[in-house]
């Protein structure tokens, strides 16, 4: 089962793909992009003219042995990485 | 990668409400990434297919050209095929909320099909198909369908079949119901030869897993796969705009739900960026990565089509045209045509008309255009026996076998016209005749062309609406959730300018500037709304294009349904001509339908039968009536300005009457022909000529260029190249380096055959001030004879003339000012009357007839009519009139069977007044007397006495006999308050009667006696607003144009922009005006004003009534704060013309708007005419 958590994080990013990323004090690395997807900001809710999109990856990470998959986001607009969802 | 990446799925602007770029700027786009094939498929027809065509034939790229088409999702035994969707709608919210399932939730699933090479008929054909099958607007396709048109006749294929994301397939794969989709793709398989599964991944969530697994269906089952990128935009900032679109296709507002795309990736990415997703979408598998480039680049070459096949024009030496057939060798026949024509015409003795003949014939015979004449002049030849009236428009008017085969009236050897204006050698692309025929008969001269000639052979041409300010505004609006009354009142403060100018306007009219428009919330609808400039939103029936053609036409354009049931080619003018397809403009004149209606009128009443196109065209009547600018209502010369022009002018003939409407156009008067024409006219100065051997090209407008065939001489004669490449030179000259490049041909040429510098300099002179503007003569020929004829008949029978006009409004006055030109000319306006009342406005003798020379319409009356009544509808109206005559109100309710509202407002305009022996308005009212008030009552009565079903079971002597109340009788004021509320036009009294008292206190000049004002006096005028305008005028300000009518005489008042600041607001928002201007004597009898400021005339009456006159007067003498004007930079022409850019030059003149709801003083109907103005600001914001 998934969790939500919605924790901004810090990420490093190669190829234009996150690498690695730290959450709640630990270092995670990426060992497989699973899915990645982009949505468009619902401007029209928004007074900005360009409010940007939401990139989404979905992703085989892991701390130290134990590969788990995460969810996570990147606010063009903001520039802020979320981490929105783990899996156990 | 050795070959570019082509295309396959790309959807233009001519995707109604749903793509987003030009096919012009795609080719452009394709061609910068270096691609050399690019495909269109738009949505549900080939809208933009010859614009695609030509586009990539100048840029070089091969065009594809397909059609993106929904698959019938009600029919049953397709259920297979329509993608496993329940038969009924699904329920709502039944979305993934991701991807591209998302909006897609009751949307049918789309193919898209592709013409291969060679398959350009099938696949107008299929496109034909789908709309027969759809509702209108709503076409689909049946698997069966398209496999009926991907092969051939040969057994070969002929369409390419794309099975995407939005496929039945595509969706059963994105739902993991892979039994289905290889069930489906299998079924596709065994109907259609050329099968291909198309992949995209458009960064949406799964959009990547799903094109994966559609690769590795169609792999399994051997089917090829292709990419595309479902383009629906040109870059990735447009998505916005295709959220709009979204939204105001599917009449919803903005939500994620109903957007189609949630990414921002469906534009035309480039060879690398496909490249990288197709890596992405084969997750890292490089060969199959390449397969699938190399497999798309195999499609597009099998599809790609021949340029010159469908856009023959492309090679204009000997274009493969669409000629219709007429059943034996044409040759021959219009040769025999002209023949008996020359006989009939009392020509066949003239060697000028021989020869000319010859010259003609030449040319149509070369052209292959034998068979077009003789089937038009079969088209005329029905209309006419129809007994529709039927004229010759335009340029054609200038040919000579126009005129001997009949299919117009106009001589040109009379009056110098010249048929390379119409047609010539050297003249890319086709002739187009243009008849006018009676406006209301026009869909039924439609139908007999369908008749005869049969649906195959014959189309209507269509016409792309495209959004403006107004209607970009709506749709904004709505889909951004603004409720709808806040959006109409904010789209109908703005004048009818293009969209892209909407944040122009706003800061640059003084009446909007003030409005409170300008608040930051709606700036994302403006910056939107802005971005819906020009692009596609609906498509209609073109007014007047009919495409005749041979039993091959369907191969040659796709054609769906018009609204009126016409069949209607996808095709518009421009694309029509292209495709090399002939047609014939056959245009419905409203003043056509007035004269016919007037001749009824007279033969009815009178017993006599006129043949107007035989009635003398030098009668001196009429002349003297024209002279008097007494042409309210007479085609061309009826609007204030060309009312001065007569007036100076003095027009004596038919041929003064041809000038006179050709000095009447932006051209002649912003490059000031009009003055020195008028001076040499009128003997204050000699005619010159540039040069003596052009004396006779130009002795008819004394030495001034005012014709399309002057221009055209003048350069023959001076280079002798011939009138064909002359014409060519002329039409060069509407551009500046257009008149550049005519000038280092011309001048050198006119020297070489011995013209002086300085002559030629000054003829140089001469040809760039008319700069492509001037008027065709022949066209002007043309409308001048009704417009004589028009006059003739308003001098002559005058009721009957304007009855005519009442009916079929021609004109740009609305009604009520025709009724007061009626009092003018001395014709009785007669009230409503149920027993006298007709369906249209019909005359009755009034007394005997006299015919002094001010009211010579005396003697005759014009009846109002039913139709009159608001909301009557025309069912109604038939009852009404084939129930008379009635005996009573009861009578009329039972048989005439109207509805309450409608028989009450009857009551309320006077229609039973004289079956009830009732006189409103006259002051002796007395308790016991019966009203109309009284008769409102008992039509209450009868409505509750007769539910649905049981009409007429109350006992008539019971009925019949109305009591009176106690209520008194109707005043005179508020008769006519409900006339005008009811018919729109003040009948039994004018309405400016009523404010005399005030008029009078002011001290306010009448129309009448303005002749007696001297030059620059200031004084007050006031009347009702009957026109606005705001033309194209020579400095390049807005000038507002407005004619105020005070019951004496019109007011013709000019703002100019230093005024319009504290003026703009009230010109266009109130009905009733008072004004103060300067006098301005322009001609003899011409006297207008130079407005100073105006008011309210209605408020200062609500001043008068509650502080008296001195207040009234204390508002009239205040000093308004100065204010900045009009905005915007002037549009400047290439002969140094400007004009405002909130001018309505070009306007079509059927924009007329007068409805206003801002004063609730002003009525609610057309009362006056208004020109594409703005209509003023919204009220209360």
């Amino acid at each position: 089962m998934s969790r939500l958590y919605g924790d901004p994080i810090e990420v490093w990013v190669r190829d234009g793909h996150p690498a690695q990323f730290v959450w709640r004090d630990r270092l995670y690395t990426v060992r497989e992009i699973q899915d990645h997807w982009v949505v468009a900001r619902e401007w029209w809710k928004t007074s900005d003219a360009d409010p940007g999109e939401r990139r989404f990856w979905r992703l085989g990470a892991a701390a130290g042995k134990e590969v788990g998959t995460y969810e996570l986001r990147f606010d063009t607009a903001s520039g802020g990485w979320l981490l929105l969802r783990a899996w156990d | 990668m050795t070959h570019a990446f082509a295309h396959l799925h790309v959807a233009s602007a001519f995707s109604l409400r749903y793509g987003t770029a030009f096919p012009a700027a795609l080719v452009r786009r394709a061609a910068e990434h270096g691609m050399d094939t690019l495909a269109l498929t738009d949505r549900d027809g080939l809208y933009g297919a010859i614009k695609h065509v030509i586009a990539c034939h100048e840029r070089g790229v091969r065009p594809v050209v397909g059609v993106d088409l929904a698959l019938d999702k009600g029919s049953s035994s397709d259920d297979l095929f329509g993608g496993g969707l329940p038969s009924t709608r699904p329920p709502r919210g039944r979305h993934s909320g991701h991807g591209h399932g998302r909006g897609t939730a009751g949307e049918p699933a789309r193919v898209v099909v592709l013409a291969r090479t060679g398959g350009w008929a099938s696949l107008c054909r299929l496109v034909t198909a789908a709309h027969q099958a759809g509702e209108r607007g709503e076409p689909y396709v049946t698997p069966g369908m398209v496999a009926e048109h991907a092969t051939g006749p040969d057994g070969g294929p002929r369409l390419t079949v794309l099975l995407g994301p939005r496929s039945g397939v595509g969706r059963a794969v994105a739902e993991r119901r892979d039994d289905q989709a290889r069930a489906l793709l299998a079924a596709w398989r065994a109907v259609v030869p050329d099968l291909v599964v198309e992949v995209s991944d458009l960064y949406g969530y799964r959009d990547a897993n799903t094109a994966a697994r559609m690769i590795g269906l169609a792999d399994s089952m051997g089917v090829p796969v292709v990419l595309t990128n479902a383009v629906r935009y040109l870059d990735a900032a447009d998505h916005q705009v295709g959220n709009v679109l979204d939204a105001a296709r599917k009449l919803v507002p903005l939500d994620g739900r109903h957007l189609d795309d949630p990414t921002a990736h469906a534009y035309l990415k480039d060879g690398a960026e496909m490249a990288r997703v197709a890596a992405r979408i084969c997750g890292g598998d490089t060969g199959r990565a390449a397969r699938l480039l190399a497999e798309t680049r195999r499609v597009a070459d099998r599809c790609v089509l021949d340029p010159v096949e469908i856009v023959p024009l492309l090679e204009p030496e000997r274009p493969r045209l669409h000629l219709p057939e007429v059943g034996e060798d044409p040759l021959p026949l219009l040769r025999r045509r002209c023949e008996e024509g020359l006989e009939r015409r009392g020509l066949e003795r003239s060697a000028e008309a021989r020869d000319r003949l010859a010259a003609e014939l030449h040319v149509i015979e070369k052209k292959r255009l034998s068979g077009y004449f003789t089937s038009v002049a079969g088209i005329t030849d029905m209309i006419r026996a129809m007994g529709v009236r039927c004229a010759i428009r335009g340029s054609g008017a200038g040919s000579l076998v126009n005129y001997l085969i009949g299919i117009g009236e106009v001589n040109p050897l009379e009056h110098g016209l010249l048929m390379e204006r119409f047609l010539s050698e050297g003249r890319k692309g086709l002739p187009d005749i243009d008849i006018d025929v009676e406006s209301a008969r026009r869909l039924d001269c439609y139908r007999a062309i369908l008749d005869r000639y049969g649906e195959d052979r014959v189309a209507c041409v269509s016409m792309m609406e495209t959004y403006r300010a107004r209607s970009a505004i709506r749709d904004v609006g709505a889909a951004m959730g603004l409720p709808p009354h806040e959006i109409d009142v904010i789209a109908k403060a703005f004048p009818q300018v293009r969209a892209r100018q909407i944040r122009a306007a706003l800061s640059d009219l003084p009446e909007l500037r003030d409005s409170g428009l300008n608040d930051r919330s709606l700036e994302t609808v403006f910056r939107l709304a802005e971005r819906l400039d020009g692009l596609p939103r609906h498509i209609a029936l073109h007014p007047c294009g009919v495409l005749i053609g041979n039993s091959t036409l369907r191969d040659r354009t796709p054609v769906e349904r018009s609204l009126l049931d016409f069949p209607m080619s996808q095709f518009d003018k421009d694309d029509v001509e292209e495709a090399g397809l002939l047609k014939l403009d056959v245009l419905g004149v409203r003043m056509q339908s007035a004269l016919a209606y007037a001749l009824q009128e007279v033969e009815r009443v009178e017993g006599r039968r006129i043949d107007l196109d035989a009635v003398p065209r030098d009668d001196r009547d009429t002349y003297d009536m024209i002279r008097l600018s007494r042409t309210i209502g007479c085609f061309q010369i009826e609007s204030p300005g060309q009312r001065e022009l007569v007036a100076k002018m003095e027009p004596r003939t038919m041929h003064d009457l041809i000038v006179d409407i050709s000095l009447f156009r932006p051209g002649p008067v912003n490059s000031d022909m009009v003055t020195p024409y008028l001076e040499t006219r009128h003997g204050f100065r000699e005619a010159r000529y540039p040069h003596e051997s052009l004396r006779d090209a130009l002795r008819e407008t004394n030495g001034v260029v005012v014709f399309h065939e002057q221009v055209m001489k003048v350069i023959d004669i001076m280079t002798g190249s011939g009138l064909s490449e002359a014409d060519r030179a002329r039409r060069a000259l509407g551009t500046p380096e257009g008149r550049e490049a005519v000038r280092a041909w011309f001048v050198p040429l006119a020297r070489e055959n011995g013209y002086a510098p300085d002559v030629v300099e000054r003829a140089w002179k001469v040809l760039d001030a008319f700069g492509g503007f001037g008027f065709c003569k022949a066209h002007a020929a043309a409308f001048a004879l009704p417009t004589y004829q028009s006059a003739w008949l308003k001098r002559h029978h005058t009721a009957a003339f304007l009855a005519g006009v009442l009916t079929h409004d021609p004109g740009m006055y609305p009604s009520r000012v025709i009724l007061d030109e009626a009092r003018q000319c001395g014709v009785d306006v007669l009230p409503l009357d149920v027993n006298h009342s007709g369906k249209t406005w019909l005359v009755e003798r009034t007394g005997p007839a006299e015919d002094g020379p001010g009211e010579f319409g005396r003697g005759y009356g014009l009846r109002v009519p039913f139709s009159a009544v608001r909301g009557v509808s025309e069912a109604e109206v038939d009852r009404m009139v084939a129930g008379r005559p009635y005996t009573s109100l009861a009578d009329f309710w039972e048989r005439a069977r109207p509805s309450r509202p409608v028989a009450e407002r009857i009551v309320e305009v006077g229609g039973f007044d004289a079956l009830h022996g009732l006189r409103p308005g006259e002051p002796r009212w007395r308790p016991g007397r019966l009203t109309r008030r009284d008769l409102i009552a008992q039509v209450g009565a009868l409505d509750r006495g007769s539910p649905v079903g049981a009409a007429g079971q109350l006992p008539m002597g019971f009925t019949d006999r109305v009591t009176p109340g106690e209520l008194p009788e109707m005043t005179e004021a508020e008769a006519v308050e409900a006339e005008l509320e009811i018919l729109g036009m003040d009948v039994s009294r004018h309405v400016m009667d009523f404010y005399r008292d005030l008029l009078d206190a002011l001290g306010v000049t009448r129309a009448r006696d303005l002749v007696r004002q001297r030059n620059g006096a200031e004084i007050l005028v006031a009347g009702v607003k009957v026109a606005t305008q705001t033309p194209a005028v020579r400095s390049g300000q807005r000038v507002i144009f407005t004619t105020l009518d005070d019951s004496t005489g019109p007011i013709d008042l000019t703002f100019f922009e230093s005024v319009q600041a504290h003026t703009a607001a009230t010109v266009f928002g109130s009905w009733l005006l008072a004004a103060r201007g300067v006098v301005r004597r322009t001609g003899g009898r011409a006297v207008s004003l130079r407005a100073v400021h105006c008011w309210n005339l209605a408020d200062l009456d609500h001043v008068w009534r509650t502080q008296g006159i001195d207040a009234v007067r204390a508002v009239i003498s205040e000093v308004p704060a100065p204010g900045a004007g009009v905005g915007g930079r002037a549009i400047e022409y290439g002969n140094g013309f400007r004009v405002s850019p909130y001018s309505d030059n070009g306007a079509p003149p059927a924009v007329r708007e007068g409805r206003f709801p801002g004063h609730p003083a002003a009525p609610q109907r057309r009362l006056w005419h208004a020109s594409s103005g703005s209509s003023g600001p919204p009220p209360g914001r």
